[in-house]
């Protein structure tokens, strides 16, 4: 009934694993036959953990290319993942050092025999809160991706992957991550070139410019809803202000939410303007960062102004760019679902459907829990991987928010 | 010794002090509140506030809610939300879409099981066999009521005879065709601006499933499922496809307006009302708003059965509106209290008087014949303006509003089959978005038909077998 | 005098002054004006159309209407906009004031106590910084429908009780302050607790203020959670007001109740907002690796 025996699997996945961390250490000049062991013990909880749940279900006869292929991702994955830990720990121990980093070495700590208590008192109203309101539902998240379940339904079914292979196949849900990125594309270019440019302009010394500085990033303070309602005022087809404008000046109307492309377009306006405010107040932090000498010294070096901002402010916010990027990307991912409830409600004919706001139609008004679900640990990987890459994409690190 | 016995009395009496502690005393000191979800907010919703405040008046140990959360959509979803956080409203109105779902569902109770063969509940008479018989062959189940009938529609034309006399039209199209040609005729006042458009109505798939009824098509298999259940949509049907290149040919010439949003029942509304179409579909529900409408326009309304396709010969129409649902597991004496409010809501009178307030058909037989053999006194008209009941002048209601009439015409005609029966699955509520997202992509984007609906039916074909799965026992 | 107060723009007045990238001030004064127009306008043009009536929104009339008492009724009286920002305005407060306090104490757990896995419990709280709540949104819903919360305040703040960025920054703050401290504490015979309140919290204003600034907002401006969980329009929050009134209008275009309504919502958060703002810009931590 399997297409890959679990055995053959797992036993192959032990066989090469295991060579694969004796081999590294080969290569890295050092024989270490245990680490034989631990990349066999790597490959058993890899295959193991991400299969034993699944009952090893994408290698069933029956199933398709694509079941396989994100069965072996997984084990692939997974395995990866223990034979990281297994390296790091063999590495540790060989050169001698414990497993745990050195103890803080702060020397303010409380010694009391009641600390081991008053630790637990501290620490725990956070842990607890977590793992109820945040790791529980993560693995829901995993088990409910795995099964068919409506909601209000008396019944559920496990049906391994297909929630995610139906995603894969579902040209519309390619769509709505595309237009996703697309959003936060918009949003990242408009609100940040712009919000550069003022930001350079407020911090230059001018009279005012904390008034300037005011009038200019409250926006920060509305909600995407709010945000979305007053673009509908200026959007709307009826009483649009906007197109009243437009047609008395210049004599065309523009189908701001009736027209696919327009329609894109007014939700990245309205989120760029709801999160401009941010993008002033960083960059202006940034810049306030810069030495004033260092451009000085550019401007005596014979660098002009626009070499002295490329070659010197720009890298030198670059921290607060990413951590802009980052922000802004997050934003568009998540907190868009007010604009497009409120603007276009993912209309005209599906167009601003984005991934958040198809998790609601899908989940919620669809009632398909398992589906929604599926696509909400879409979303969840994509969020990590952003965070990845942040942590990877500079040593100085600017972290704010939720 | 045995100590089995006098725990188990120690716990059945705790059990039924408990039961006691918890049951509900409902008196005119602290009523008890009979929550109603409906969809109403304009005159429609002042008449059932109206109504509740009555029956409240005559039993003081209620207190009937009214309750708005949006459209028929929305109630079903919210009340689905309701119910998995365990408090829902005591009574719900659930659409024609949502049939199936609902009896499926476990949510409700059965009417039937409520009245449980009795002739009245608090003194309000049952009597549903006084139901006219659109409405009871829609909404019985397996010949049980499993709610109770109050709005029952059907769709119907409408239009504007001043623009269109203007142009020599002197009848409201009656089919697709005599609509094409009457747009055709109109199209020189569109391009002068005059007009916003020859025609317009909600993009709603409740037109495309009366549709497919005239002609004698089943949406769904097996017989619409009320032979069996369900198990397959029928998109592909030369019937169907007709309807998708009839929207498609109305917007490629212009003819259609479309207001840019499904379901639009106001803005269609808007653009026929203040003359800016000549020509509109629309529930019959909608005939007391027209009326207002042209009275306050200054044009001479005409209402006429939905137009339909020539190319085939006409079956019936199906009935559209929703049925009142009653939440199962509520408090003895609230249920009660809720199928008392219902089926005085529905009574004689109050069916006659909500028909002068809206257009939906007097749910009751004897309704109409109030209507049609009035007295003095009968205290029978919703006045919009006062938000209070009045007489209606005259004997006979229907003469001094033709327009009233129409629906009850459409429905009489009909044949019963369960082609104009409506169809019944579980997933209706879904899919009509899916048909509906279709039937856009055919018409503003110029796709195939076919291409277009193979995909959604096996799409949609998906769901209702998922569907089927988690509610059945197979 | 201003400029004396800040010593960075008086700096740059002096030495920067000859090589800015725009030289010309005017041009710059000329772009921060358009930008505030820009940036201004949906907003002033709300709260004119908030005062008109319809058939004033209609004359896209740029002046304030005669609307402004039949709007207030609509949204205050016939809407129930009052009880909606109530709500708000105390799930607001409380998730902030929660959030500080849970992360206070984390905070203390992580800085002045020494036990062993202390990098794990860390990672453990600093990972969650990584899920998103929409993401978990459906089986949040799930889960806590399971507790019986539906239409309770309970549902709206006690999941976002436990916050990563807050722990993190208390984290931080609590670091940077001198170990004799609570060593002097310890000698007087402090528990950690009294330490907490008589020399932590005191010292900690700033962060704590830019914590309660932006839990306050980011509840305040909550929709999608709400927008599942609460039925009952007793405990509904003024974000799904403001979608619910939006619907409501939708027949009639009734923009100026609409506007009404954007406005009053955004008041609590822009008042909060500008009074914090100094507060708001510290909630922001720049680390350097190694």
């Amino acid at each position: 009934m399997f297409i890959i025996s679990p055995w053959l699997l797992t036993a192959f996945v032990v066989f090469a694993a295991s060579a694969f961390l004796g081999f590294a250490f080969r290569w890295q000049g050092q024989v270490r036959y245990w680490a034989l062991a631990a990349g066999g013990l790597s490959g058993l909880l890899g295959t193991q953990l991400a299969m034993w749940p699944l009952a090893y279900c994408t290698f069933e006869l029956e199933r398709m290319w694509l079941d396989r292929f994100l069965g072996c991702l997984i084990v692939l994955v997974c395995t990866a993942f223990f034979l990281w830990i297994s390296h790091w720990v063999i590495s540790r121990l060989s050169v001698g050092e414990g497993l745990l980093p050195k103890a803080e070495t702060y020397a303010g700590v409380f010694r009391s025999p009641l600390a081991p208590l008053l630790t637990a008192l501290c620490l725990l109203p956070t842990l607890i809160i977590l793992s109820i309101f945040h790791y529980y539902p993560l693995f829901q998240t995993f088990r409910l991706g795995t099964r068919l379940v409506r909601l209000g339904a008396p019944k559920t079914k496990f049906v391994c992957l297909d929630n995610y292979t139906s995603l894969f196949l579902d040209p519309n849900y390619w769509y709505s991550l595309g237009l996703t990125f697309v959003i936060a594309l918009g949003v990242v270019t408009v609100a940040m070139s712009l919000g550069l440019l003022i930001a350079q302009m407020v911090n230059l010394p001018l009279r005012g410019a904390n008034i300037y500085r005011a009038l200019l990033i409250w926006p920060v303070a509305i909600s995407p809803v709010v945000a979305g309602v007053l673009f509908q005022l200026l959007l709307n087809p009826v009483t649009g202000v906007v197109n009243h404008l437009l047609e008395n000046s210049l004599g065309v109307r523009i189908p701001w939410l009736g027209h696919a492309g327009f329609a894109t377009l007014s939700i990245v306006l309205t989120a760029a303007w709801n999160q401009m405010g941010f993008n002033i107040l960083f960059f202006i932090a940034g810049l306030k960062n810069i030495s004033p000498e260092l451009l000085e010294a550019a401007s005596i070096d014979g660098a002009n102004a626009f070499q002295g901002f490329f070659r010197i402010t720009l890298p030198l916010l670059s921290p607060f760019t990413f951590f802009l990027i980052v922000t802004n990307t997050i934003y568009a991912f998540f907190q868009t679902f007010g604009v497009i409830d409120i603007l276009t409600r993912g209309g005209p004919v599906n167009a601003t459907v984005s991934a958040m706001y198809r998790v609601y139609v899908v989940g919620v008004l669809g009632k398909d829990l398992g589906k929604a679900g599926a696509q909400s640990l879409v979303l969840l990987l994509i969020v990590v991987g952003i965070t990845i890459l942040q942590f990877r994409g500079s040593q100085e690190r600017v972290s704010y928010g939720v | 010794m045995n100590l089995k016995q006098p725990l188990l009395a120690l716990v059945l009496g705790l059990v039924l002090l408990s039961g006691f502690a918890s049951s509900q005393t409902c008196t005119e000191a602290s009523p008890c509140d009979i929550t109603v979800w409906q969809i109403f907010a304009d005159h429609r919703g002042d008449w059932i506030m109206d109504t509740a405040t009555r029956f409240n008046d005559l039993y003081p140990q209620y207190n009937v809610v009214i309750e708005n959360p949006g459209d028929y959509f929305a109630i079903l979803d919210q009340y689905t939300l309701a119910q998995e956080q365990g408090n829902p409203p005591a009574i719900a109105q659930i659409f024609d879409a949502g049939l199936q779902f609902a009896a499926d569902s476990g949510y409700f109770k059965y009417a039937d099981d409520i009245i449980d063969g009795r002739e009245e509940v608090l003194g309000q008479e049952v009597n549903f066999s006084d139901i006219v018989s659109p409405a009871s062959s829609y909404y019985t189940i397996d010949g049980r009521w499993a709610s109770v009938a109050w709005n029952t529609s059907t769709s119907i034309s409408y239009a504007n005879m001043d623009i269109l006399k203007d142009v020599g039209i002197n009848a409201i199209p009656t089919t697709w065709q005599e609509l094409l040609s009457a747009c055709e005729a109109l199209q020189p006042k569109v391009d002068a601006g005059e007009l916003e458009g020859c025609a317009s109505w909600p993009f709603d798939n409740w037109f495309t499933e009366q549709w497919l009824a005239q002609m004698n098509q089943y949406l769904v298999n097996n017989e619409n499922g009320r032979a069996e259940r369900a198990t397959e949509l029928l998109l592909t049907t030369d019937e169907f496809l007709s309807i998708a290149n009839f929207y498609r040919e109305l917007f490629e010439k212009g003819y259609y307006v479309y207001t840019g949003t499904r379901r639009d029942w106001a803005g269609a509304g808007n653009l026929f009302n203040s003359g800016r179409v000549a020509f509109s579909l629309s529930s019959s529900a909608d005939a007391r708003n027209k009326v207002e409408a042209a009275k306050a326009g200054d044009f001479e309304l005409a209402t006429g059965k939905l137009i339909r396709n020539a190319d085939y010969d006409y079956n019936g129409n199906i009935i559209g509106g929703a049925t009142m649902w009653i939440t199962a597991g509520l408090e003895p004496e609230v249920e009660e209290g809720a199928m008392a409010f219902l089926l005085f809501m529905n009574n004689t009178e109050n069916s006659a008087s909500f028909h002068t307030a809206s257009g939906y058909i007097p749910i009751r037989n004897s309704s109409v014949e109030l209507l049609q053999n009035l007295k003095s006194g009968n205290n029978v008209f919703w006045d919009v303006d006062n938000k209070s009941r009045t007489d209606i002048e005259g004997s006979n209601w229907y003469e001094i509003n033709p327009n009233f009439l129409t629906a009850s015409v459409q429905l009489a005609e009909s044949n019963v089959n369960n082609a104009s029966a409506g169809a019944k699955f579980g997933t209706f509520r879904e899919t009509r978005d899916l048909i509906e997202a279709g039937m856009e992509d055919v018409m503003l984007n110029g796709k195939d038909p076919v291409q277009v609906f193979t995909a959604v039916k096996t799409e949609s074909d998906k769901l209702l077998e998922d569907y089927n799965f988690l509610y059945t026992d197979n | 005098m201003r400029m004396a107060a800040q010593p960075s723009e008086l700096r740059s007045e002096t030495y920067v002054k000859p090589k800015s990238i725009f030289p010309r001030r005017w041009y710059a004064h000329l772009i921060l004006l358009i930008a505030v127009v820009i940036i201004g306008f949906p907003l002033f043009y709300a709260i004119l159309v908030a005062t008109q009536t319809n058939m004033e929104v209609i004359r896209y009339q740029f002046f304030p209407g005669t609307g402004l008492r039949e709007n207030w009724n609509f949204m205050i009286n016939q809407l129930g906009l009052g009880r909606f920002m109530l709500n708000s305005l105390f799930i607001s407060v409380t998730v902030a004031i929660g959030k500080v306090l849970f992360s206070l104490l984390a905070g203390l757990g992580l800085v002045y106590f020494r036990y062993p896995g202390k990098w794990l419990i860390f990672g453990f709280i600093i990972l969650t910084l990584m899920t998103p709540t929409d993401v978990l949104a459906i089986a949040l819903f799930r889960l806590v429908n399971a507790f019986h919360w539906a239409d309770t305040y309970a549902a709206l703040t006690v999941p976002f009780f436990a916050s990563a960025t807050s722990v993190f920054l208390f984290r931080q703050h609590f670091k940077s302050i001198p170990p004799e401290l609570s060593e002097a504490a310890q000698l007087d015979g402090a528990n950690p607790f009294q330490f907490l309140f008589k020399v932590l919290i005191p010292l900690s204003w700033s962060t704590i203020g830019a914590i309660v600034v932006i839990m306050f907002l980011d509840t305040w401006n909550q929709y999608l959670w709400p927008l599942l969980i609460i039925r009952s329009q007793e405990q509904q929050v003024v974000q799904v007001g403001i979608a619910k009134a939006l619907v409501e209008i939708q027949n009639d275009q009734a923009y100026g109740p609409l506007m009404m309504g954007a406005v009053l919502a955004s008041l609590p958060p822009l008042i909060v907002f500008l009074l914090l703002q100094k507060q708001f810009m510290k909630g922001f931590a720049l680390t350097r690796d190694k």
